[in-house]
């Protein structure tokens, strides 16, 4: 047999031949030309062009192109944001187009330990600025738009105590305000109506969020969350606020620098750690160590956070227990002291406060007002009730029950609500039992509470 | 080789020839490349180790006159007035951390000791403490560069 | 080949001292030279002297097993490769993943490579069994090797298999939830050996470790091993079956006595009978170049393939396994989708039955199939009955698969393709 019968092969093999080559150095072509490596050169030219001296010159010329990542093993993240934006912390770039802006206030929040997808979200093991900024399927965590950027702060810190995040305060006092506990918990507060919300920032976007607000029953299918009423402004704090709630735990070093030092957290401390069961304030309180009121007079707040240190080197003899509080903490408090005297900060202590004042904390605390309004005034739907299809206001309680009924109503719940057309679906909000969840005293302040609601001159008796 | 002969089927004609040809050389070509590309493959483009280039700190977080211990870097950054330097804590004798004395450096493995500038004034280390460079970050940070050795004898001015 | 300018540049090394110690023939030029080509070389030798022009056909036999073959090859050097980066662990390996795509040179195609190889392989020794079932080339001499052809498709899938989990995705830690869960439905062992997969009762870590050692090794070795008996039987049972040889008697034959004057072959230098099946000297060529040309044709073939595949569609990687967060359907890999539809009819019937029946009647075939006739063609009419079956079958299989891929949607209800319907998934 000759060998010419695989000349037929030949042109086959030159095609496939040539095939795998055209191939191989398509696929070359894709791996070496990749998107960061334009962005690196328009910086290294950028620097080239400011060099002011010739070794200036040298040293940007020496500029590598790499990747560069920051790697946060306690986040568990790597982000390589600074592939491309390569400028984050040289202020002499401010201003200038992304990705080569300058990024400030990173003083509190330095790079190497924070990196960025911690507050920017994103996704931060990718190269390419589509990945990377996390729009694309299989991605859980795009990137947050910057009016929700507050949000991020709320991971870590308290949201009523940061300055810098105006918006997330005001959403969180919406949040409390609006009674959303009575269906919903969060923080393991609130009720069972409705999911817990502890991680809704992390697995819903801002547009759901609002969605859900306005229309509940558009995103959630056969939903009983009345539609909230909210302006445009309040809508956004408050979904800036469930943005926050991502349910991340902040380990270590950050759990140790989140508290941040001023006089709301300080106050926050105070309660906490019942100081008022030794020192009084405002003449209420314990006495076995001295009153507060002026304190901030007679020390100053380095002697304030060196006895929170250790009290026995400050004060010897005396019987007050080291509480190990952190620095932050510490300064938090003695910031607080120092003001005592300045702010009513004296009539917001629960334990100063009277049975009717805490019976209104409690409904707050649980939320009542999202199903019995505003200050209990009514007004939320509950379609088919018969109570006027909407949830009873709690203005006229004293008239209806006594304090034990009353007590036993708020402890025991209604399942079933009598339906005004048997016909239709139920109605689906009912009033759920609160034993287990609320305290018995917090039950009996509430119950003064709601007693003192009935409007004043309509006193007209049985 | 007989070009226009095609009559004679045992002689390659220039067609096949060429194809032939070309079709091995792609296919070399190929081959090579694959494991051109195999072998980068292998190299890392990013490295998951502590970083040789760190920032320590700012300038004014370091007294006057001092020489500060950085455990995790194993690196000690001495200032003297304006200027700062930074040298290895590590022996060159056989690695261990070497401690800070009253004057210079005591290895507490084989007994090296080093100077103020980190040059053998006794024992087993061969040469003196390894100085880094050290440079200013853009937002005002001493920036010190592990990877990048300079003369006993260089400092940051500022 | 006549590239006279290569070969000079090839005798040149091979006839140097160096050249000489490792490559004991030069170019093969001479009859001579070309049978030591293939008998004195150590990756050649599986390939005979010379061989039948009938198993060179590339209409008969598609080259499907080639095919098979060269893709377990690319897939051991692009898995080899992979090793290098991969950890099977379940907090690192999705990120490496990720750092594969993004990070890496030539990440992104050496993964693509990896598992498109891996599809087309289940794909393409699903075939060569069809191509062997429809040849009748399972028939006495070759029963043997048609079991190890099984148990080398069922290797195939178990390689698969514990691939798909690796990276730890949510299609990967749902597709493997589903196929164990499937495995457990057996009775009395099944849900011992689904424990024994999983390294517990959950899909964790445990699994992830189990599953890589068998995916790395275990099965790779298994899958060598009965691959080379089962190309070692292809010598031994007179290579690729044939027309001419229906209805001949394999019998021992005294060497003295061969019918044909094969030269240069082991088999005259040695003592004793050798199994011999009726071969002429005019219907055989030598190996060297026609079959190892051929090979090394369709390797460039597949490569461009594989190649092609991965340039261009990128492996699929979701998001990072939830075990809270089912998608909805949860779907096993594409070839048990079949199994998959049939169970939701019936776990028992589904899972364990069929499949059962399925392996043992593939594994006693060729003793029950014991005619003779109808080897070497295909779709010979005197099989009609045995081809008929085994089309419906076939049949069946694949429009189940279909089925499960295409038209089961959320709660495995029905959903036509074309209309769109999304899978149930989170608010976003």
């Amino acid at each position: 047999m000759n060998d010419h019968s695989l000349r037929k092969f030949y042109g086959w093999f030159t095609a496939l031949g040539l095939l795998v080559g055209v191939l191989v150095v398509m696929g070359y072509y894709r791996d070496e030309y990749r998107e960061w490596k334009d962005y690196q050169k328009k910086y290294i030219q950028e620097e080239i062009h400011r060099a002011a001296t010739p070794q200036q010159k040298a040293q940007a010329e020496r500029i590598a192109l790499q990747i560069r990542q920051v790697q946060l093993p306690d986040l568990k993240r790597v982000d390589r944001c600074t592939t491309c934006h390569l400028t984050v912390d040289d202020p002499s770039y401010g201003g200038y187009p992304q990705p080569l802006a300058y990024h400030p206030l990173h003083e509190q929040h330095p790079f190497e330990k924070f990196g960025c997808t911690v507050c920017h979200r994103g996704q931060g093991r990718a190269t390419t600025t589509a990945d990377a900024h996390g729009n694309v399927a299989h991605w859980d965590e795009p990137m947050l738009p910057m009016e929700y950027i507050q949000a991020s702060c709320g991971q870590c810190h308290e949201a009523a105590d940061n300055p810098s995040a105006p918006e997330l305060a005001r959403g969180q006092q919406l949040f409390e305000d609006s009674g959303c506990r009575g269906c919903h918990k969060l923080g393991g507060t609130g009720g069972v109506l409705g999911p817990e919300l502890d991680r809704v920032g992390a697995r819903r976007s801002p547009e759901w969020l609002r969605k859900h607000f306005l229309a509940p029953a558009s995103v959630t299918p056969g939903s009983a969350m009345p539609p909230q009423k909210f302006s445009q402004t309040n809508l956004e704090a408050i979904v800036l606020f469930m943005l926050s709630q991502t349910g991340e735990a902040t380990p270590g070093y950050y759990a140790s620098m989140k508290v941040l030092p001023n006089t709301r957290e300080g106050q926050r401390l105070f309660q906490q750690k019942g100081c008022i069961g030794c020192h009084s304030v405002a003449g209420q309180g314990g006495k076995i160590g001295p009153a507060l009121d002026d304190v901030g007079m007679r020390r100053t707040p380095e002697w304030m956070v060196q006895h929170f240190r250790d009290p026995q080197s400050v004060t010897p003899g005396t019987v007050m227990p080291k509480f190990g509080f952190t620095e932050v903490e510490a300064r938090a408090l003695a910031d607080f002291l120092v003001h005592l005297r300045e702010q009513s900060v004296a009539l917001s202590l629960p334990s100063l406060m009277g049975p009717v004042e805490r019976g209104h904390q409690v409904f707050k605390k649980y939320g009542c007002a999202g199903c019995h309004g505003q200050d209990a005034k009514g007004g939320v739907p509950n379609p088919n009730a018969k109570t006027a299809e909407l949830v009873p206001d709690l203005l006229h309680v004293a008239d209806g029950y006594t304090k034990d009924e009353l007590k036993a109503r708020v402890l025991k719940g209604q399942k079933e609500i009598t339906a005004l057309d048997t016909k239709r679906p139920p109605p689906p909000l009912y009033m759920p039992g609160w034993a287990g969840t609320i305290k018995d005293a917090e039950v009996d302040d509430l119950v003064a509470y709601l007693f003192s609601l009935k409007p004043k001159g309509e006193d007209v008796g049985f | 080789m007989n070009h226009s002969d095609s009559q004679n089927k045992n002689q390659v004609t220039r067609r096949s020839f060429v194809r032939l040809t070309l079709g091995w050389l792609s296919a070399t070509f190929a081959v090579g490349a694959s494991a051109a590309a195999a072998v980068r493959f292998l190299v890392p483009n990013v490295l998951f180790e502590p970083s040789q280039r760190f920032k320590a700190g700012k300038p004014e977080d370091f007294p006057d006159g001092s020489v500060t211990f950085m455990e995790d870097e194993r690196i000690f950054l001495v200032r003297k007035g304006n200027t700062f330097r930074c040298m290895s804590a590590i022996c060159t004798h056989l690695g261990c951390t070497v401690n800070r004395a009253n004057q210079g450096y005591h290895c507490p493995c084989h007994g090296s000791v080093f100077d103020e500038q980190g040059a053998v004034k006794g024992g087993p280390a061969p040469r003196g403490l390894e100085w880094f460079l050290v440079s200013m970050s853009k937002d005002n940070r001493l920036v010190v560069d592990k990877g990048q050795r300079v003369a006993a004898d260089k400092y940051l001015v500022l | 080949m006549k590239t006279p300018w290569l070969r000079q540049i090839w005798d040149r090394f091979a006839r140097t001292r160096v050249g000489r110690s490792i490559f004991r023939v030069g170019l093969p030029q001479s009859n001579l030279e070309k049978s030591q080509a293939m008998v004195s070389s150590f990756l050649l030798h599986v390939q005979p002297a010379k061989v039948h022009k009938h198993a060179l056909k590339a209409s008969y036999s598609l080259g499907l097993g080639l095919i098979s073959l060269y893709l377990f090859f690319i897939l051991i050097g692009t898995g080899v490769l992979l090793m290098f980066y991969y950890v099977p662990s379940t907090e690192k390996a999705y990120d490496i993943m990720k750092d594969l795509q993004f990070v890496v040179s030539a990440g992104l195609v050496v993964r693509n490579m990896h598992r498109w190889a891996a599809h087309l392989m289940v794909l393409f020794v699903f075939l060569h069994m069809c191509r062997v079932f429809y040849t009748g080339a399972y028939k006495r001499p070759r029963e043997f090797n048609w079991f190890i052809g099984v148990m080398l498709f069922l290797l195939t899938l178990g390689l698969s298999f514990t691939g798909y989990l690796l990276p730890w995705d949510q299609l990967a830690f749902w597709a493997i939830t589903v196929g164990t869960n499937i495995a457990g439905y057996a009775p009395v062992i099944g849900p011992k050996i689904k424990f024994l997969m999983l390294g517990g009762n959950i899909v964790g870590q445990e699994s992830l470790t189990r599953f890589y050692a068998l995916h790395v090794i275990v099965l790779p070795a298994m899958a060598l091993l009965g691959i080379s008996v089962h190309l070692f039987r292809v010598r031994k049972d007179g290579g690729l079956s044939r027309p001419d040889e229906s209805g001949d008697v394999v019998e021992q034959i005294p060497l003295g006595q061969l019918p044909t004057n094969k030269s240069y072959g082991l088999m005259e230098l040695a003592r004793g009978t050798t199994p011999q099946v009726g071969k002429n000297p005019e219907d055989e060529v030598f190996s060297w170049p026609h079959l190892v040309f051929r090979e090394i044709l369709l390797f460039l073939l597949v490569v461009a393939v594989v190649l092609f595949l991965a340039v261009f569609w990128n492996a699929p990687l979701e998001e990072f396994a939830n075990p809270i967060h089912p998608p909805n359907p949860a779907k096993a890999p594409w070839y048990f989708l079949g199994l998959q539809e049939l169970v939701s009819y019936s776990a028992f019937w589904g899972g364990v039955v069929v499949p059962g029946l399925i392996v043992t009647a593939l594994v006693a075939l060729p003793y029950i199939d014991r005619k003779r006739h109808g080897v070497g063609r295909w779709f010979a009419s005197e099989r009609v009955v045995a081809n008929t079956i085994f089309s419906v079958c076939l049949v069946v299989a694949v429009v189940l698969t279909i089925i499960g891929t295409s038209f089961r949607g959320p709660n495995w209800g029905w959903v036509v393709p074309w209309h769109q319907s999304p899978a149930i998934t989170e608010g976003h």
